[in-house]
């Protein structure tokens, strides 16, 4: 093996198991829903990152000013991959949301039902879809307030949903 | 454009959709063996083309290189172009789309579309995996969520921004269950599909019902298609494509817009329309894309056959049955007949082509049609693809 190869070789470290959000069950890697998010396997690991740190962030163009979901490497727009990070607000409200009451993916047969919805962020021009934990599907309205948390699922990774304000 | 060919759909053939107790090469022997019979004059080495309609193979069969799979379980060598097409729920009229572009341009003379799909696994968890792959999946489809809850917020805003009904949703389905009674290889042939009884089904995502959604299905259908030269070889009454209209603006569901203005079927309509050189009102049929109720509402509004918000108020009143303005899926629907992802769009183009030559059952026969919109959505309605069909005389 030459010394590039053996260099290739000690970068490849396995995947972990993939477990589900509540760790019921794990899942074989092509079933597993969660993005890659070490720094040797996606350009985006920053975004992770600073979700560690209980910040929700993404990319904005340098050129165009706009802001990007999700974070991305090129501007779409501009053709340009100057873009910086930027920290997004941590709270919004609903506009529109349902229940999975029934046909959960594997691995989130014991979450059923939950909540999903997309939230319009505070002062920001972004739409996020995601979970909404904190009340049951009944108790939820379109207008309601909610903010960002991270959450970490049992092989380490992080991501993010939203919680009922004050929930 | 002007050295375009002229193309016809020439015939075809839906096997039984359902849950059926058979594989993917099986359900694809099935379309082969429907289609020849169907078209007696075809022969397979008449066949220079193979386009294969399927979306998850990999996954509820799983099965990559499907394109020669399916040849050689219809009996077919293609010499031409073989490939496969995939557009999750519009992968059938992509088959199509793509066979109409290869003999148009004197590539192809004559093709087979064929749509094959088997989603009924013995671990629907897997299956409902696969659906949620269909969405951007490590920002989507990660939060577990498949079509139907999609659709419900799409239901949820035309509600709060129209007033629309629950009970105008019935009158969708109840509509395209009673066409699908009438369809043989329709998936659900219930007697009493009365809008009471879709109202009291349980609720899969609020608030749509089990009667709102279409289902999981396993099935196939097939088309051949000819250059105009070759159409009466097959056929006394081919159904000629004369116009198609597609748009893709979104994929994240961040960069959706309005849930219930859906912009990129209204630019795909209003080139297929274009197109064909015809407006909303010269159509006598349309099948549409109703994978929920709610789709087939926002529909109507997007392609124009009635005002912004109206949607429910055009079904409630009958304007999309027997008897009004034009039939909207006289097929039965996704709705009745079920959605096999890839193969939904070859059997509306058959569809098409049996309602031309007027010889489907008297129940959901459309009264002398000499036009057809056939339109699949395709994701979380992110993607729109039409065609328009003339029928040949
Ligand atoms: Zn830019």
């Amino acid at each position: 093996m030459t010394e590039a190869a053996v260099e290739l070789a000690k970068k490849k470290r396995p995947v972990e198991a993939a477990p589900s959000a509540t760790g019921a069950a794990s899942v074989p890697f092509l079933l597993d829903f969660y993005p890659l998010e070490r720094d040797d396997q996606t350009r985006l690991a920053r975004f992770y990152a600073a979700l560690r740190d209980g910040r929700l962030t993404t990319t904005r163009c340098r050129r165009d000013g706009g802001l990007l979901w999700p974070p991305r490497t090129v501007c779409p727009r501009c053709h340009d991959d100057a873009l910086d990070w930027v920290d997004l607000p941590m709270r919004g409200q609903i506009y529109a949301f349902s229940a999975v009451l029934a046909g959960a993916p594997l691995g989130m047969e014991g979450e059923v039902p939950f909540v999903v919805g997309l939230v319009d962020l505070d002062g920001a021009p972004l739409r996020l879809f995601g979970r909404i934990e904190g009340t049951p599907w009944t108790g939820v309205r379109i207008g309601q307030a909610v903010r960002v948390e991270a959450y970490t699922i049992p092989d380490g990774r992080v991501f993010y949903r939203f919680r009922m304000d004050g929930r | 454009m002007s050295a375009r060919r002229d193309v016809a759909v020439v015939g075809g053939a839906t096997v039984k959709f359902g849950i059926r107790p058979a594989t993917w090469p099986e359900l694809a022997q099935e379309a082969g063996l429907a289609l020849f019979r169907a078209v007696p004059a075809l022969a397979s080495a008449d066949v220079d083309s193979l386009f294969v309609g399927a979306a998850e193979p990999e996954r509820f069969a799983f099965q990559s290189h499907v394109a020669p799979l399916a040849a050689e379980q219809m009996g077919l060598t293609p010499h031409r172009i073989l490939q496969r097409t995939e557009l999750a729920c519009a992968s059938g009229q992509s088959a199509i789309r793509s066979a109409y572009a290869a003999i148009a341009s004197g590539l192809s003379d004559v093709a087979v579309a064929v749509g094959v799909e088997k989603m009924n696994l013995p671990s629907m968890a897997e299956a409902n995996t696969a659906m949620a792959c269909v969405m951007d999946r490590p920002w989507d489809g990660v939060h577990g969520a498949t079509a139907p809850p999609f659709f419900a917020m799409v239901a949820q805003r035309h509600m709060l921004e129209y007033g629309t009904t629950e009970d105008q949703l019935a009158a969708v389905s109840e509509k395209n269950h009673r066409f699908a009674n009438a369809n043989p290889t329709a998936q659900f042939h219930e007697k009493t599909f009365a809008r009471e009884k879709l109202l009291s089904l349980p609720l899969v995502a609020p608030p749509l019902r089990l009667g709102d959604c279409s289902s999981m299905t396993d099935g196939a259908a097939a088309v051949v298609l000819t250059s105009g030269e070759l159409a009466r070889r097959y056929t006394d009454s081919p159904a000629w494509i004369r116009g198609s209209g597609q748009y893709s603006d979104f994929h994240n569901l961040a960069n959706a817009g309005s849930l219930t203005d859906w912009v990129g079927l209204r630019r795909a309509g209003a080139e297929a329309f274009r197109s064909a050189g015809i407006t909303p009102g010269d159509l006598d049929m349309a099948e549409l894309h109703d994978c929920f109720t709610i789709s087939e509402i926002v529909e109507y509004e997007a392609l124009g056959l009635c005002p912004k918000g109206e949607g429910g108020r055009f079904v409630a009143d009958g304007r999309s049955d027997l008897g009004g303005d034009l039939v909207v899926n006289p097929r039965g629907g996704l709705l009745g007949c079920g959605h096999p992802l890839g193969a939904t769009g070859v059997a509306q183009a058959v569809e098409v082509f049996e309602q031309f030559a007027q010889k489907v059952d008297p129940r959901r026969q459309v009264p002398d049609p000499h036009w057809a919109l056939v339109h699949n959505l395709s994701g979380s309605a992110n993607v729109h693809s039409l065609m328009v069909y003339e029928r040949g005389g």
